[in-house]
């Protein structure tokens, strides 16, 4: 029976095509809109590699003072560790994770080369974050005296730079010496991309780097956050001062992502709506023109079922021949590693909108071929 | 062969009633060529379709084979028309998008005979009706007389003990009629079952036996 479905429609071919081109389309924007979702969906289920729980961000401008700001840095530091509400205190760049700024640059060792994410950091960090290394340590301020800047690297660089190789003590970028390893750190928030990043100790003379991470105690509200900002006012005259939750921020990062998957599920939704309900239209004005055929059918032996079953073959073979042209293009973006993805993600897009497709189909297909079912042979026949 | 007791057929609308057949009474033996004739409207088709099961009698009993089958199932009753009976219609009835061979071929679709058999019995059934260099063509590319040739190609196929036409002749020109007809009464010979309903009465002299309805009620 299957040949002959295949047949009759190869043979209907024109007059199918519109139909043809309908559900390739609706493949394709199923393909995008899965590939988005699988990606995210895997990087959700990667660990975010910190703790963001009850960490505050807070930076600091030094707008026109230009006198000792190393100094007036490492003092805010010195008030806020003395706050007993705060349980720990971290100086960084100002790429503070779920911020919006991104720092990056080439590292090379022994030929091999990462783009990675820079972060610079003092010894608190990993504590303020609740981060763990997983191999190495994490720097001491007093690691800084040597001739290499100690850094961390995570998973990601460390198998870009070293592979299988031990990376420890290694030198990278002829000024950095790794010290340890951690395994992620996706400081976009959990819909991130796993990337490489690296950490490197902050200069206690530095000016830059002005922004302070600080781990308060639990049930801190913001009657402490408008005290800190008074007394870092207070002590710095003209600075500027911002706080930011992580919390808050991470809603925010999060929603970047997600507002325009959002919006395309909802434009898909109705685009797949229009496809379902034309092929309903389609299908219903096919029955009707084809009652005499049915009712042939009917007195050649085929039962209500049969009938049914092969109006849903049909739309199951029109649907395959729509998603084999649909395949010819899904299949070149991992053949030509498109976006640089794995070409697993790919492949579930395709079987996912494969599998969309067909339910579409056969619930548009349903009621119609029901109906069909239903036709009376002789009356199908006499009107003919 | 085919029986009908007290067959009653009557068509139910919201406003209306019509009884199409009303009290009809026969035994087909096996190897008869039948003709029904009768004036439009009075039950030939109706009657038709109910020996060839695709319509159900409001009252009375059809058997075949001597076993009764209005208490049939819709899967017994399309297994009992797929292997018993075959149908010719006036209109032809052929599937357009198909050609001749995959016409022919539906009914055997249905038995889940294998493609080359298939094709096979379909290539033999075309010869006796003298189409087997028609196999690839399409319907739209044929003649009527030539259309109803393949529709008589599809109903022998499968090798049925009976044949039901309706108006076989009813569209085609005298000459193409006469062999149709010629076709028709070769497969007679061959042991087949026809009933045939007309309106032509020369075809209708060319049968066994004549039944004539009128206002759905036998009146010979």
């Amino acid at each position: 029976m299957i040949p002959h479905l295949f047949k009759l429609i190869w043979n209907k071919k024109k007059t199918h095509a519109l139909l043809i081109v309908e559900i390739w389309a609706s493949f394709m924007v199923l393909f995008g809109l899965a590939t988005l979702i699988v990606v995210n969906v895997g990087n959700y289920r990667e660990p975010l590699g910190f703790s963001y729980e009850n960490v505050w961000a807070i930076g600091l401008k030094a707008n026109q003072d230009t006198t000792e700001i190393a100094d007036k840095l490492q003092r805010v530091q010195q008030r806020l560790k003395a706050y007993p509400e705060v349980e720990s205190v971290s100086r960084m760049s100002s790429n503070f994770p779920f911020s919006a700024n991104t720092m990056n640059n080439g590292v090379e060792y022994n030929k091999r080369k990462v783009l990675a994410d820079f972060y610079v950091t003092d010894e608190n960090f990993a504590k303020t974050l609740d981060m763990s290394v997983a191999s190495g340590k994490w720097y001491r301020n007093a690691d800084s005296v040597g001739k290499y800047t100690p850094v961390i690297i995570n998973q990601k660089t460390k198998e870009g730079l070293f592979g299988d190789e031990n990376p420890l003590g290694k030198i990278i970028g002829e000024k950095f010496r790794v010290v340890g390893v951690i395994d992620n750190f996706k400081a976009k928030g959990e819909f991130m991309t796993n990337r490489p990043a690296l950490f490197e100790l902050v200069k206690t003379d530095a000016i830059w780097n002005d922004t302070m991470l600080i781990k308060v105690k639990p049930g801190t509200d913001a009657v402490f956050e408008a005290k800190i900002v008074k007394d870092i006012a207070s002590m710095m005259t003209g600075w500027s001062v911002e706080v930011d939750y992580l919390t808050d921020s991470r809603k925010n990062q999060s929603n970047l992502v997600l507002v325009p998957i959002i919006i395309a599920l909802v434009v898909s939704g109705f685009l797949l709506i229009n496809v379902a309900l034309g092929l309903f239209g389609v299908l219903n004005l096919s029955i009707a023109k084809r009652r005499g055929e049915i009712g042939l059918r009917r007195a050649l032996g085929a039962t209500g079922n049969g009938i049914s079953t092969q109006f849903i073959s049909e739309i199951w073979v029109l649907a395959t021949f729509a998603m084999l042209i649909g395949l010819l293009f899904a299949a070149q973006f991992p053949l030509l590693n498109v976006f640089d993805l794995q070409a697993s993600i790919y492949i579930i897009a395709i079987l996912i909108a494969v599998a969309i497709i067909y339910g579409i189909v056969t619930l548009c297909a349903l009621f119609p071929s029901r109906q069909a079912a239903m036709i009376q042979p002789a009356v199908a026949l006499h009107e003919e | 062969m085919i029986n009908l007791q007290n067959i009653e057929k009557v068509y139910r609308t919201s406003t209306i009633e019509t009884l199409a057949l009303n009290n009809i009474n026969l035994d087909i033996k096996k190897g008869e060529f039948v003709s029904i004739m009768g004036p439009s409207g009075c039950g030939k088709s109706t009657l038709l379709n109910v020996m060839g099961l695709l319509d159900e009698p409001s009252k009375g009993t059809v058997q075949l084979d001597g076993q009764p089958v209005t208490k049939y199932t819709d899967k017994e009753l399309a297994r009992l028309r797929n292997q018993k009976i075959g149908f010719i219609f006036q209109s032809f009835h052929l599937i357009n998008d198909l050609s001749v061979i995959d016409n022919v071929e539906i009914p055997l679709l249905y038995r889940s005979t294998n493609g080359k058999p298939r094709q096979e019995y379909a290539k033999e059934a075309l010869t006796k009706v003298g189409l087997s260099n028609r196999m690839k063509h399409f319907p739209k590319q044929l003649s009527g007389g030539q259309k109803q040739r393949v529709a008589i190609a599809r109903a022998i196929v499968g090798n049925p003990d009976i044949i039901l036409a309706d108006e076989p002749t009813g569209n085609l020109d005298s000459a193409m009629g006469n062999e149709i007809m010629n076709i028709l009464q070769q497969l007679n010979d061959d042991g087949a079952t026809i009933v045939m309903v007309t309106h032509d009465e020369q075809m209708a002299k060319r049968t066994h036996r004549l039944i004539r309805l009128f206002d759905g009620t036998q009146v010979l």
